[in-house]
């Protein structure tokens, strides 16, 4: 019943030359009660892209709908969202009980037996204990003040959710809980949940669908297990081929010659064509003959492509491609 | 499942809490720490001081409200005499009393003053974050100019504006602070107004007004009062200043400004006539600044105390040398000719408000030539800290000790000459998380290279130049020439962190030690970085330390991996074996941290509460909290014993370890005395 869309949204930041187009023409959907995924390396728009369904970034084209209504810029927003820093998360002169009954209050919580009562319950389904209330976030580890985030967040009854990075800051042992607890939510709340990570792993447990972002744009967007078993793109392969795994080689991610040490492009000055050429396995840096990657935007003919793949040759090869 | 294992998670996680310091800890120690700046000098000077201060404004005028305006006729503009000891003035009145019932003005006016200051400042300081986009600019514009004029100059300005009189006296110098504490508050609160907290509660819904009072005033509020209370210090001078030159109290009302400029008329006939006020407006302009002093020093405590924990690691430039653990003589012999490291029994340990607490605590650790070893374990296991006192990196309130430490036949337990250290400087390197933090930010990446080659090798400058463009040739950064002359601002996360490992092999290493040199990378640079470490092994012949919590990284990389746990080894095995740890730490690892072939429909494995703080380990092995398998035993900190392995032997410090049944595994546990896998099980 609830889903998120993005359309055609665009966020520049800054004027003239020094224009930055952090996110870039995307098009999302994250339907009802479904985790999408959003991966991609650091700076390609994927927190600017949360903070523009929140309204924390100004959008500079395009619009962004829940069930179809634009999102408010202000007062409580349908879509709430947890941010990837435990420490900053929360208030720290105010209690955790004090942060949940603000969020209440906003959310039309009255009267102080109600919100007690209501702070309990929202702790509990966190797994938290409510005793934790009367605590400051100092007295808390940061997989509970994630968790308390999380509360604070489900206390606005938001009809979608965006988790950015909320994992990363946090210990790998107190990790786990916390991506369980999100499975959880989404399987009892229904929830859905835009889940913004750079692990290609954690991001693979909890969602449905996988969108990957590059340099402002989705690149591609498929079914989990399609995504990560058969990946259209090359920049995906590359995401896939380089994440470490538990017993695997570093050779295994080696790339051609021709772009093993090419630097990340300049956000400020995007190549030309498609983006990812300068980078690209398969592109033209590896096999001269692409010349049209250079000059092509993939994304003009992406309909055309039964992959919806932002390549020119998404299909066509595969990342080893021996060159010569 | 998943329910049940996070509600133990949870109640662990508060009960653990409960027993750990964090709790109830800090409302004490600041309260002692408050009760002891209170017992320095300053704070007693500042306590008092303010006491006077205060005691005066309010009683003055009511117990010396009538002397003052006594004349004595007999004596007009007399000198210090027995019933006037500051003498009297042109009306025979007691100049003593006058200074006395002067203080409630003189302090009241700069007290308002003051607080029109701070109000108006604070007010237009946070609307030029709060406030919409374009009004946001409108106020950071007009605060920026307003900043840039000199602040007597603009208090003259609207004192002849508002005209001369107390009033005008206060607006004027209000408005003339309002920029100052505008500019304070503009920057305190933007670093607030940016911080998570915030924009979780604009999504949420809470209104601007609350933001600001809840959320942003208290947050700055600390900064603000501190320099308030200077600035009223400040203000009691100019008040003075303008009574002075009479844009200030006018007649018959007196403050000690206005009576300075009466007193300095009879200067030669009576100079207490004007050194009296003066004297006032010293002592209290004191008073408010010792009161602000003491603020400063309480904010400041706090805030260094918060740091403490990451200084050291963020800085990798001073090379001040650990003190070597002091008594034990070093072993009769010296390491077998093979290891480029052995380190014995190495402890850190720091002194806190509360008592000593040791994060690493006793690590044993043998890297032979060529080899790499990776150190995983989660923050506060003691790693880093185990790698910078191997590079003799630690500061101050930590103190390193060790049974032994050699490097490369080199004993870095006694205090080295310089030669020593100087063949330390290009045989260790270092490469850091934030390559940032290590590189100078002012200087060329080829200039720093270079002067690495100059002060350790003695190259010329050029020749050292031309070194440093062929190690980040090396490193494989394209066009090493022109990218030598930039400065590291100009340079990705990537190619800087490929920078250090180059400056890392202008000399000849025989130990490269790498902190989460990847962290902060992603994954395809992460490769790159990973595969030039790789390769730089093979061809240099250095042995690399690699310390990461991420298992994945370090196994992609090492032969061998040491875990950590609360300050101690508690695995040892061969990458290849990591499969089957015997350790339940590293097993409950392992399954905790999704991987890409982790079964999806079931919830992950958990490891029930937290890491340990190393103020407040659990008695016994530091992992029985969260260990399923635990018992009785447990009760008793196991030591690292060897543990056979499916393919080669492994340490385990553990009672219980995971041992495979013989038939499952189908291999045969192997023979201790054959397999010689580096560094483990050695007894020397
Ligand atoms: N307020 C801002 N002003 C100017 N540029 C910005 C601002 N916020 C983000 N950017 C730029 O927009 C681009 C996208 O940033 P964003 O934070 O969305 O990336 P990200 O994908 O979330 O990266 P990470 O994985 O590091 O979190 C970056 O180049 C960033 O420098
Ligand atoms: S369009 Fe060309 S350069 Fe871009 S991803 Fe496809 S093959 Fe690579
Ligand atoms: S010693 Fe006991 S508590 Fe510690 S890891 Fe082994 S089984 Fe667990
Ligand atoms: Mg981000």
């Amino acid at each position: 019943m609830s889903s998120l869309e993005f359309r055609d949204v665009g966020v520049t930041f800054g004027f003239g030359p020094g224009a930055l187009r952090a996110v870039d023409g995307v098009n999302l959907q994250v339907p009802d009660g479904t985790v999408v995924g959003l991966v991609g390396e650091s700076g390609s728009g994927k927190s600017t892209l949360a903070r523009a369904a929140v309204g924390l970034a100004p959008l500079t084209t395009g619009s962004i709908t829940v069930d179809g209504t634009p999102i408010p810029r202000r007062g409580t927003r349908p879509v709430q969202m947890i941010f990837q820093d435990p420490v900053a998360a929360l208030d720290p002169r105010m209690t955790i009980g004090a942060s949940l009954g603000e969020a209440l209050a906003v959310a039309g919580v009255r009267g102080r037996r109600d919100r007690g009562r209501q702070i309990g319950r929202l702790l509990e389904q966190v797994h938290l204990d409510p005793e934790l209330a009367v605590r400051p976030p100092a007295a808390l580890s940061g997989g509970q003040r994630q968790r308390v985030a999380l509360a604070r967040a489900l206390a606005a009854e938001p009809k979608v959710m965006i988790a950015d990075e909320i994992t990363s800051a946090l210990d790998v042992s107190v990790q786990g809980a916390v991506l369980n607890l999100i499975r959880e939510l989404r399987r009892d709340l229904g929830l859905s949940m835009l889940f913004i990570s750079h692990n290609l792993a954690v991001v693979r447990y909890v969602s449905d669908l996988i969108a990957v972002m590059y340099l402002g744009r989705i690149v591609e967007i498929a079914p989990t297990e399609q995504l990560i078993n058969d990946p259209q793109h090359p920049y995906t392969r590359l995401l896939l081929s380089t994440a470490p795994r538990l017993g695997a080689t570093l050779s295994a991610g080696r790339l051609p010659d021709g772009v093993r040490d090419v630097e990340p492009a300049d956000p400020h000055d995007p190549p030309t064509g498609c983006s990812f050429h300068p980078r690209c396995p398969v592109g033209p840096a590896v096999d001269p003959g692409r010349t049209d990657c250079v000059t092509d935007d993939p994304f003009l003919s992406i309909d055309e492509r039964p992959h919806r793949a932002a390549c020119l040759y998404a299909g066509r090869h595969s990342l080893r491609k021996d060159p010569a | 499942m998943s329910a049940a294992n996070d509600h133990v998670d949870a109640s662990v996680d508060s009960t653990a809490k409960d027993a750990a310091p964090s709790s109830g800890k800090p409302v004490s120690g600041r309260r002692s720490r408050l009760a002891m700046l209170f017992a320095t000098p300053v704070g007693i000077a500042a306590i008092t001081a303010d006491l006077l201060v205060i005691l005066l404004a309010v009683f003055g005028p009511i117990i010396w409200g009538t002397r003052a305006e006594t004349n004595d006729f007999d004596n007009l503009d007399s000198g210090p005499i027995s019933g006037h000891p500051f003498g009297t003035d042109k009306l025979g009145r007691d100049i003593l009393a006058r200074v006395l019932v002067a203080a409630r003005l003189s302090i009241g006016l700069a007290l308002s003053a003051t607080l029109i200051g701070i109000v108006v400042g604070v007010l237009i300081g946070t609307m030029a974050n709060l406030a919409g986009r374009r009004l946001s600019r409108v106020f950071s514009t007009f605060i920026g100019i307003a900043v840039a004029f000199p602040g007597l100059l603009l208090a003259l300005f609207f004192a002849v504006i508002f005209g001369a009189g107390p009033t005008g006296a206060v607006l004027a110098l209000g408005a003339a602070m309002a920029p100052g504490f505008a500019r304070l508050t503009q920057t305190l609160s933007a670093s607030v107004v940016g911080r998570d907290f915030v924009s979780a509660a604009k999504v949420l819904g809470v209104s601007r007004l609350r933001v600001l009072t809840r959320h942003v005033v208290p947050n700055i509020a600390e900064p603000l009062i501190v320099n308030a209370t200077l600035a009223a210090g400040s203000c009691l001078l100019a008040f003075a200043g303008l009574s002075f030159l009479g844009l200030g109290v006018q007649l018959p009302s007196y403050d000690w400004g206005r009576m300075l400029a009466e007193g300095l008329n009879a200067i030669y006939t009576n100079p207490m006539a004007a050194l009296g006020p003066a004297l006032a407006i010293v002592l209290s302009g004191l008073a408010f600044n010792l009161t602000g002093e003491l603020g400063a020093q309480l904010a400041g405590r706090r805030t260094t105390r918060g740091r403490r924990r990451q200084r050291g690691a963020a800085d990798g430039s001073d090379d001040q040398r650990a003190p070597g653990a002091g008594g034990l003589p070093a072993a009769a012999d010296t390491p077998s000719s093979d290891a480029v490291l052995v380190v014995r029994n190495l402890r850190v340990s720091v002194r806190t408000d509360g008592g000593t607490i040791e994060p690493v605590r006793g690590v044993d650790l043998t890297v032979r030539a060529g080899e790499a070893v990776g150190i995983v374990g989660e923050s506060g296991s003691g790693k880093s800290l185990t790698a910078l006192s191997i590079a003799g990196l630690t500061h101050e309130p930590l103190e390193v000790t060790a049974d032994e430490l050699w490097f490369d036949e080199l004993d870095l337990r006694s205090a080295i000459g310089r030669r020593g250290r100087a063949q330390l400087g290009t045989s260790l390197s270092l490469v850091f998380q934030d390559p940032m933090s290590s590189l100078n930010p002012t200087m060329r990446v080829g200039d720093q290279l270079a002067e690495v080659a100059t002060e350790h090798q003695h190259l010329s400058w050029k020749n050292a130049r031309e070194r440093a463009v062929s190690r980040l040739r090396d490193v494989r950064i394209a066009a090493p020439g022109r990218r030598a002359r930039q400065l590291p601002h100009e340079w990705s996360g990537g190619m800087r962190q490929r920078a250090m490992i180059g400056m890392g092999l202008m000399g000849e290493p025989k130990l490269l030690i790498a902190d989460e040199p990847t962290t902060a990378l992603d994954v395809t640079v992460q490769q790159q970085v990973l595969e030039l470490l790789e390769s730089t092994k093979q061809q240099s012949g250095a042995a690399l330390l690699l310390i990461s919590h991420d298992l994945s990284v370090v196994s992609s990389v090492c032969d061998r991996v040491v875990v950590m746990y609360a300050g101690r080894i508690v695995e040892e095995l061969p990458t290849a074996d990591l499969e089957h740890a015997r350790h339940p730490y590293t097993k409950a690892l392992l399954r905790a941290v999704p991987s890409m072939d982790t079964p999806r429909e079931e919830p992950l494995a958990t490891i029930a509460g937290r890491p340990p703080d190393p103020a407040s380990l659990p008695v016994g092995c530091p992992f029985a909290p969260r260990c399923p398998r635990a018992d009785d035993r447990c009760r008793v900190e196991p030591a690292l014993l060897p543990v056979a392995g499916r393919r080669a032997l492994g340490l385990a410090a553990c009672h219980h370890p995971h041992l495979d049944p013989v038939s499952e595994s189908g291999v045969s546990i192997v023979d201790i005395s054959k397999v010689g896998a580096p560094g483990i099980g050695e007894t020397r």
